[in-house]
């Protein structure tokens, strides 16, 4: 597991809190503002996840497909995604741990190897592939290549598998498991706690691997649920939507700010 | 008229791969968030069930011969034979008259089985698919009509506001229209807001209207289509005494040209598919896919060649709406990469005269995608200069939804 991300559970935990990992489209709506949104992100969450845009994702919502068609028309790939990462690492403090997730492939064409390396040199703590098959080879050599350097696979899982799915997933998952919180996409609809609550209890019964929740969580009301189940909330699209509505606009990251802040209110066990 | 039934003769692996043994190149998977899987896993193993099931392939051949008319016939060309250089030359010219099928083309014999298998064999009872405004969404709108079944198409907001007569007759099929505005709003978009309403709906069967898709789609489609070529094979042997010496078929995706090839894989016939080159593939601007530069690639669920620029998925640019995907199926690529299916290209230029020369000289309207075909064949014919052969042109559609561009375009070259 990867130190850092370990550390951020540990401290939630002593805390009675579940953690906040906020999501983005990395270089949405460009390069010098992503990296500003990134920066006032770290301010409240726990671990930031920056996505690597892809033109054919077949798992968004709206929401997050518009973001990464900003992102990829202000030249945004793999390559910058790191480099954009690694800069803002510089800038905040050391121990907020970054995450990569993104579509096969992109990864597949980067290299699964130089992605690893990237990962490494770009101080990366973890990584979310969201069409990766548990019987795709690339799975495997993706494992392998991120164990080598010590950076974690996070495997998602929805409400609708079952334990023989989960328990395979799980051996390859690391830090954290993703659970889906509603058999929808990114941001398309409201939480169903129930069926996060059933994910959860089986995957309980067989592992004790903290939990990260996320899809369709944005409101304080949300957070506040999902917490009281869950080890981590994710949120994704409610910041994205901010993006998109805000793209010229100077008071943009402080927007973000604080609906993060804001957020942040409903982390409580 | 008795089928001749199918039989698996190239399966992919239990993982939905196939594997070109001499490289270690693996095609096809099912690469897809975890939120679809088990969607995928019922019609995996209903797949297998339907293929066992007597009463549902008896029932299924049925309609497919009565509905949608499968047994078309096979003409001799001579018309095309003697522009090719005539029989003491070049053989015998034949055509597979798919243009004859109820709604005109290729797509509806997937479409229907697809809806038959999710009817009896998933019991779902709605449908949910996508379309480029090209002739798929039309055909399940319709087995969609026959069977009882609730349609969903997505269109992307661009190829819904193109005033088309196949969107049209989707609409007249009572099929629900759902209007996609993200992204690019053209096919792929259409087709991850499809996938998203299957994901939240697993009540439903997605239909893939092409050999592509995470697995099990591609094995599935080309089986489901793959009774085209089992006539026809059937039918040309009782004409020519023997299998074709070559078969010409257009490969967008691959349903059309799997059609036909399936049934052909182990026989002496030399397959030719062939691409849309667009503008020349030399300009970039073109929609073939092996012979336009495409890599190995990762998209809508699947491991094959596709058209990308850097990372990402590339649009392609054609006349025929049916050929507008920067990928072709996993199967087909494999077979391309183990040298069973030679790859040749016509270019939007080539295919409009065809259309032209066709529409003049054989008294048919063909699919603009059949022209593509049609204008290699003649040439690949030509240089093969064998009096013995008999070819097979798959001729896989009517050009009916081609005629405003078709008259603009003689309009203006006369």
């Amino acid at each position: 597991m990867n130190n850092d991300l370990k550390k951020i559970f540990d401290k939630a935990k002593l805390e009675k809190r579940s953690c906040l990992i906020g999501f983005v489209t990395g270089i949405d709506p460009d390069y010098k503002t992503s990296k500003k949104i990134l920066i006032e992100m770290s301010k409240y969450c726990d671990a930031i996840e920056v996505g690597n845009p892809f033109n054919t994702s077949t798992s968004d919502s709206s929401i997050i497909m518009d973001a990464n068609t900003r992102a990829l028309n202000s030249g945004a790939n793999t390559g910058k995604i790191f480099k954009l990462i690694k800069e803002v690492k510089s800038e905040i403090r050391k121990d907020i741990p970054f995450i990569i997730m993104g579509y096969l492939n992109p990864i597949y064409i980067y290299s699964i190897k130089k992605f690893a390396k990237s990962c490494k040199d770009s101080k990366v703590s973890g990584c979310i592939v969201v069409d990766s098959n548990n019987n795709a080879p690339e799975d495997k050599e993706i494992f392998t290549s991120l164990s080598k350097v010590n950076v974690s696979y996070i495997k998602l899982i929805a409400p609708t598998n079952g334990v023989s799915y989960i328990k395979k997933s799980l051996l390859r998952c690391s830090s954290f498991l993703y659970v889906v919180s509603i058999a929808g996409t990114t941001g398309s609809k409201q939480v169903n706690l129930k069926n996060v609550k059933k994910s959860i209890q089986l995957v309980r019964k067989v592992s004790k691997i903290p939990i990260g929740v996320g899809f369709g969580i944005k409101t304080k009301e949300d957070v506040s649920k999902v917490s009281k189940v869950a080890d981590a909330v994710i949120v994704g699209s409610g910041i994205v939507d901010i993006i998109g509505k805000n793209t010229k606009n100077h008071n943009l990251t402080k927007k973000i700010g604080s609906y993060l802040k804001n957020l942040k209110k409903g982390l409580k066990k | 008229m008795k089928i001749p039934p199918f039989k698996e003769i190239n399966p992919p692996n239990k993982n939905g791969y196939w594997v070109n043994k001499k490289n270690g190149q693996v095609y096809g998977g099912a690469y897809i968030s975890p939120l679809l899987i088990p969607n995928l896993e019922r019609v995996e193993k209903g797949f297998k069930k339907a293929l066992k099931d007597k009463k549902f392939i008896k029932g299924l051949e049925e309609q497919l011969l009565n509905y949608i008319g499968v047994n078309t016939p096979i003409l001799f060309s001579e018309e095309l034979t003697d522009l090719a250089g005539g029989k003491n030359k070049i053989g015998k010219i034949f055509l597979k008259r798919t243009d004859l099928h109820h709604d005109s083309s290729h797509k509806p014999v997937n479409a229907f089985s697809s809806c038959y298998f999710a009817k009896h064999i998933l019991k779902v009872k709605r449908i949910i698919t996508e379309t480029g405004a090209s002739m798929n969404a039309r055909a399940v709108a319709a087995a969609c009509a026959k069977l009882g079944l609730e349609c969903e198409v997505h269109i992307g907001a661009v190829d819904e506001e193109k005033v088309n007569l196949n969107r049209n007759i989707t609409e007249l099929y009572g099929a629900k229209i759902v209007v996609v505005h993200d992204s690019t709003k053209t096919l792929l978009p259409a087709m991850a807001s499809a996938l998203r309403s299957w994901q939240s709906s697993p009540d439903s069967m997605y239909v893939v209207g092409s050999v592509a898709g995470p697995h099990p789609y591609p094995q599935m489609v080309r089986t489901w289509a793959s009774i085209i070529g089992r006539i026809a094979k059937k039918q040309f042997k009782q004409i020519t005494g023997g299998v074709p010496s070559t078969l010409f078929a257009v490969c967008g995706g691959g349903s059309n040209l799997m059609s036909m090839a399936y049934p052909l894989l182990k026989e002496r016939t030399k397959i030719f598919a062939v691409e849309s080159g667009g503008d020349g593939i030399k300009t970039g601007r073109h929609g073939a896919t092996i012979l336009g530069g495409g890599k190995m690639g990762i998209l809508l669920g699947m491991k094959s060649k596709v058209v990308m620029h850097s990372s990402q998925i590339a649009e392609s640019i054609t006349e025929a709406s049916g050929l507008d995907f920067a990928s072709c199926g996993p199967e087909v690529a494999y077979l391309h990469d183990i040298g069973r299916i030679k790859f040749l290209s016509s270019t939007d230029l080539e295919a409009k005269k065809t259309f032209l020369m066709c529409s003049k000289k054989l008294g048919i309207l063909p699919a603009i995608e059949a022209c593509y075909v049609i204008h290699s064949a003649l040439k690949e014919i030509k240089k093969r200069k064998n009096p013995r052969e008999n070819h097979l042109i798959h001729l896989c559609g009517s050009g009916e939804s081609n005629v405003t561009r078709m008259l603009k375009f003689k309009r203006e070259n006369e």
